[in-house]
């Protein structure tokens, strides 16, 4: 079926998270009419499921939902939520583009928009209809893991994905849900369809930029760390749910048996840098959030060892060397040393098999809970979807990244934020200005060389 | 507008509340009817509605028409948490042609029917909704600030983050001007050679930039220039500049101002690492010039005609100092920092000799090695594969330098390497590099003329590196590049980019709009303490300047809009509440106490 | 108008939630459906260096038994604020022990947007102490 419903924007960014809400923002604030793509229910990315951000342990929410709420409220910004996106490319066709780019497209010049083609994913609840009251969530009798929490606590199968999700639509799994009505009647405003069908639509815009964001390398596929099946061994982003202010447990606890950790361990380097057991770049953010991640424990855990096995801290960007400097005085263990091997321990314990870097030879140590820096992957691939380039890393291509690192090979399509290689927040937000620049500099040449 | 009013004290009577049910999340536990019931009596409470939805659009309707129709003059909504539907009903009472800011919400769904059940949500409600209209009585319509601002932004340094500055905002139609205090464009690139970590030539990346600034037309140049002073606000800066050569001066009217004052690198003080003692210790720097002028093509390195057999290669000096380990500065000062890019920087240079010059050998002395970017742990990689020698020190035992006892070498440098059970070794040498790190450009004058804040590592601070990391807290002030911290060339101009959007935004109208909550004095009351501008948070929103009134003079406060926060420090010390705030008053918050202690009553 | 739980009522605790951080941090609490005792009256400012040491006082003679300023601390958006109003603090609470009124009935605290158990742990202290304490007994 060949969508008919086309929306017309200056700039589509792909991707809600805190680089597209930043770029979104200061193109919308520069009078850009900006369309927000996010596969998720909810805008904010990663950043609004973390705990408290480095250098200056502000709360991620905090800093978050201000930025959302604003794009939310934005008179030029339209979100799409819970979207896929099918295709993005120039858009070549000439004749039915001819009135869409206003200034771009006068007589005679060749169409060089881009056209996107968007799916609107069903949430069986109708965004016109619901009033975020959530009562369709307190009355469903199942439950499922909650992903948002790592998958360490439960949800319901229809439900608003988090607290503070933008929008406040609750969306079913549907591939849970036994269809027991109990949501529908619930419904102050009838919003529950249980037929919603996904709904196709294009978006065309002058330029786009990509902030697709990251993954975490996924530590089911790491033999050396257990493949996922050792308790009390998780990633990093599950330990910032568990730091949360409204995590899962509301605690630091460890999974397998509730049981208050004594020992923590940081695994540094869990497949960066090591083309073998993952990717061979640094993921640039992982020594700084373990270093964070180790002062909030050392606060709500007092008596708690904590250790840092790494190879090099990287504590690179501003206030982070003294916040560094600041966990080794507050007692935080660093060991340099290359983990070679996690195995299942005594007492729902974890061991740890590492190599001292001073030569010494091969050491273990049993921790109560052990967190692993994985390493950072793109989320998006363009693969068949977009003929953007990306580079032997699997990130976007810079193609100039001594100049404008926003830059792609595409023209009028920029790329900001981890899209474009691992990053911090501060690095991401700075680069998110710059893309919105290029973007704005694209539009207003176009309308002076035409 | 018509209803506009100057006179604060001014209540109206006609106050419209519009009580929601939620569909059953506030009815089930407030008695909405009842509350309506209460809230009709209260006086000045012109009609009372409910509605299932009061977002929807026959709740909307509602208020439209009550405000059409002249019935009501202020607008009280209770329902869900103002951050989900305020802006919701301000746009409803535009569409009805009144000032949206003659709105007040009150919370009873997040803070009411949530929290609390029975009775005393159903009485809680009530005194919120009293309260909320306590405050509507004084609320009065309000206008965003306007202010002019000149559509001209100067930037302050020629450096890369200032030339990317100036082209991106010039693009989007805006004048520049770039002063620059030497007599080059270009700053530090000038001084690199191939760029980490791919190699791009430095002067290539300059002369880009160059080719596109010395034409542009929207842009002026100003080289051997100083700034003597600044003065105004938002939109209507004026710089007194002077040029160095003939000590003329000129002004600069400018809206914006973009701080691009960028960096220098460390100097080792003499005796640090043997520099300034032995001419085989260099820096950096040099260094890569030696690496950017050198035409030989023998197998081994040769440094002022002499073959350099073994290299040692410092890193973190000036860098990462620790207090008590580390000999601060003559301002008592130690860079606590990281530099960030000396890392790629040095291995960038060593794996240039490994592959140009074979015989040269090379030793890495650091702490930990930072190949933070994209494509810089390639660069580490490639080192090690390249046979350099990696060694590292602990903070608390650095590297000394000596005279060799070898002939054949004139230095050696102890360490004690924690990579092979910290043994201590001596690496006899022909050449040792300092990578120094990144300081700031001493620009403290302009700092506390335009009142910039410096932070504690002497770099200039943004407002928040999250929130606004391109910001001070002047407005209309902005910063980008190495003045800010330690970047490269591609951080340094995404910064620039960055500064550059916001500087574009504030300025594109020609004009400047402000939130209208800002202090307003009441000139009858005011009597001239000065208290107000004593306790004022902004320097320059508030002053006392002298009016005459009836052929005799007074002193009066005035606000300057366009810079007060609106944080009311001056409300709270005026003796003669002659000073409040516009949309949040005092005396609105002390009618709201009077409405919650009387339970409703004292409306 | 007044309810059987009227006598509780009499016990008012007035809380200043400052709009960016506290105000917000109170809603979450409301979006988790935790229940906390009804006598609190949060009203939502911008910035609690609004309000002169006279108005804390006037708030006790008006009947109000205890107040909390639930600021943003530190991170306060109003350059210099936090500290100027925490000093005003230090004089309310001189006025305060001048005319003998426990000083625990006014509180400053900082809470975030997501400080649910903060607030929670806050309102409960104050609820209990009023509760001992009763409204206090001055006259305007």
């Amino acid at each position: 079926m060949v969508p008919t419903n086309t929306k017309n924007f200056d700039t589509l960014v792909v991707g809600g998270g805190i680089a597209g809400l930043q770029t979104a923002l200061d193109l919308g604030d520069q009078g850009y009419s900006v369309a927000v793509v996010e596969k998720d229910a909810s805008i904010g990315g990663k950043m609004i499921r973390l705990s408290k951000v480095f250098p200056t342990l502000d709360c991620a929410s905090c800093i978050t939902t201000p930025k959302m709420s604003a794009v939310a409220h934005h008179e030029n910004i339209t979100l799409f939520t819970y979207c896929t996106l099918n295709s993005l490319d120039h858009d070549n066709s000439g004749e039915d583009s001819g009135n869409k780019f206003p200034g771009i497209n006068a007589p005679g010049v060749k169409a060089t928009g881009l056209k996107a083609l968007i799916t609107q994913n069903p949430r069986y609840v109708d965004p016109i209809k619901c009033i975020g009251c959530r009562q369709c969530e307190y009355v469903c009798p199942v439950h499922v893991p909650d992903m948002e929490q790592g998958g360490l606590s439960a949800t319901k199968v229809i439900c608003i994905p988090f607290s503070n999700a933008i929008p406040q639509l609750p969306m079913m799994d549907i591939e849970n849900c036994m269809l027991c009505g109990q949501c529908e009647k619930a419904c102050p405003t009838n919003a529950i369809d249980y037929f919603q069908k996904p709904e196709r639509f294009i978006i065309t815009a002058k330029t786009a930029v990509i902030t697709t964001g990251f993954d975490l390398l996924p530590v089911r596929d790491n033999v050396q760390y257990g493949n996922a099946k050792i308790p009390n061994v998780i990633d990093s982003l599950q330990m910032e749910r568990l730091l949360a202010p409204h995590g899962p447990y509301n605690r630091v606890l460890r999974p397998s048996d509730g049981m208050e950790p004594d020992s923590i361990a940081y695994v540094q380097c869990a497949g960066s840098r090591d083309k073998s057991t993952g990717v061979s770049y640094c993921s640039r953010v992982c020594c700084m959030y373990a270093i964070k991640q180790a002062m909030l424990l050392s606060g709500s855990l007092p008596l708690a060892d904590i250790i840092i096995y790494y190879m090099d801290i990287r504590a690179f960007g501003k206030g982070y060397e003294q916040f560094y400097q600041n966990a080794k005085a507050m007692g935080i263990e660093f060991i340099k040393a290359k983990v070679a091997r996690i195995d299942e321990g005594e007492n729902g314990q974890a061991q740890v098999r590492y190599e001292l870097q001073d030569g010494s030879g091969i050491a273990t140590a049993d921790h109560d809970l052990v967190i692993l820096s994985m390493g950072m992957i793109p989320a998006w691939n363009p693969g068949a979807i977009c003929p953007v380039s990306k580079d032997s890393d699997k990130f976007i291509t810079s193609i100039k990244p001594k100049i404008s690192p926003v830059l792609t090979d595409m023209e009028g399509v920029f790329v900001a934020g981890a899209a474009a290689g691992p990053k911090d927040i501060v690095d991401t937000i700075t680069e998110s200005g710059c893309a919105a620049m290029e973007a704005a500099k694209f539009m207003s040449k176009r309308l002076v060389e035409n | 507008m018509s209803e506009m009013s100057s006179d604060k004290t001014t209540k109206t009577d006609r106050v419209g509340v519009y009580i929601c049910y939620c569909g059953g999340n506030i009815s089930d536990h407030v008695d909405v009817e009842a509350v309506r019931n209460r809230v009709e009596k209260m006086p000045g409470v012109a009609v009372a509605r409910t509605e299932m939805f009061m977002c929807s659009d026959p709740g909307q309707e509602m208020i439209i028409e009550d405000l059409k129709s002249g019935k009501i003059d202020r607008v009280v909504v209770a329902s869900c948490a103002p951050s989900l539907h305020e802006t919701t009903f301000r746009d409803a009472i535009k569409r009805a042609g009144s000032n949206p800011f003659i709105y007040e919400h009150a919370n009873i769904r997040e803070q009411v029917s949530w929290v609390h059940h029975g009775d005393t949500a159903t009485n809680k409600a009530t005194v919120l909704i009293a309260s909320a209209t306590a405050k509507a009585k004084r609320l009065k319509p309000l206008d965003p600030i306007r202010v002019e601002a000149k559509k001209h932004t100067t930037i302050i340094g020629g450096g890369v983050a200032g030339i990317k500055t100036a082209l991106d905002i010039a693009q989007t139609g805006i004048e520049v001007t770039l002063i620059e205090k030497s007599g080059i464009l270009g700053g530090q690139l000038n001084h690199l050679d191939r760029l980490a970590p791919s190699g791009e030539k430095a002067s290539d990346i300059l002369q880009e930039f160059l080719d596109q600034i010395v034409n542009y037309k929207n842009i002026t140049i100003h080289t051997n220039c100083i700034i003597e002073n600044v003065t105004g606000y938002v939109g209507n800066f004026r710089l007194d500049v002077v040029t160095k050569s003939d000590n003329k001066k000129f002004n600069i009217d400018t809206g914006a101002i973009v701080m691009a004052t960028g960096s220098v690198s460390y100097t080792p003080y003499d005796g640090e690492y043997g520099f300034g003692r032995h001419e085989q210790v260099i820096v950096l720097k040099d260094l890569i010039h030696i690496l950017k002028e050198n035409k030989s093509s023998g197998s081994v390195l040769e440094v002022n005609g002499k073959p350099i057999k073994n290299m040692v290669m410092i890193h973190c000096v000036g860098s990462r100092q620790i207090p008590g380990i580390h000999k601060p500065k003559e301002n008592g000062k130690l860079n606590e920092y990281c530099s960030r890019t000396c890392c790629a920087a040095m291995l960038n240079a060593s794996n240039q000799i490994r592959e140009n010059f074979p015989g040269t050998g090379i030793y890495e002395m650091y702490r930990d090695i930072r190949t933070y970017g994209r494509g810089q742990e390639a660069l580490y990689t490639q080192a090690s594969k390249n046979k350099v020698v990696f060694m590292r020190y602990e903070a608390d035992a650095l590297p000394e330098i000596t005279p060799s006892p070898l002939p054949d070498y004139p230095l050696q440098v102890k360490i004690k390497d924690s990579l092979t059970f910290n043994e201590e070794m001596d690496v006899p040498v022909d050449l040792v590099v300092l990578a120094t790190g990144i300081e700031p450009d001493d620009v403290s004058g302009l700092a506390s003329m335009m009142k910039l804040p410096i932070g504690t590592d002497q770099f200039l601070l943004e407002v928040h590196p999250k929130l606004r990391p391109v910001e001070f807290p002047i407005t209309g002030v902005f910063l980008a590049g190495t003045c800010q911290a330690p970047m490269d060339a591609g951080e340094a101009c995404n910064a620039a980019g960055a500064a550059a959007v916001k500087a574009s935004a504030l300025l594109r109208k020609g004009y400047i709009e402000l939130d209208p909550f800002v202090a307003q004095v009441d000139i009858d009351k005011c009597q001239g303490h000065g208290a107000c501008v004593e306790a004022c948070l902004k320097e320059g929103a508030l002053e006392l300047i002298e009016t005459t009134i009836e052929g005799k003079i007074h002193k009066k406060a005035r606000v300057t809009a366009a810079l007060c926060l609106g944080c009311g420090a001056c409300a709270a010390v005026c003796p003669e509440k002659a000073i409040d705030i516009n949309g949040w008053a005092l005396k609105q918050y002390e009618d709201m106490v009077d409405a919650i202690v009387s339970d409703g009553f004292a409306v | 108008m007044m309810s059987p739980q009227a006598k509780r009522q009499e016990n008012k605790i007035l809380i200043l939630a400052t709009e960016t951080c506290a105000y917000p941090g109170a809603d979450s609490v409301g979006q988790t459906h935790s229940s906390y005792p009804a006598n609190t009256y949060i009203l939502r400012v911008r910035a609690p260096v609004l309000f002169p040491e006279s108005f804390y006082i006037d708030c006790f003679k008006k009947g109000i038994s205890g107040i909390i300023v639930m600021s943003c601390g530190e991170e306060c958006p109003y350059e210099g604020a936090y500290k100027a109003m925490a000093k005003r603090l230090d004089s309310v609470y001189k006025k305060m022990k001048a005319m003998k009124l426990d000083l625990k009935r006014l509180r400053l605290t900082a809470i975030c947007t997501v400080c649910n158990r903060a607030f929670l742990n806050e309102v409960k202290q104050m609820d209990q102490l009023v509760q001992e304490l009763g409204p206090p007994q001055l006259m305007a």
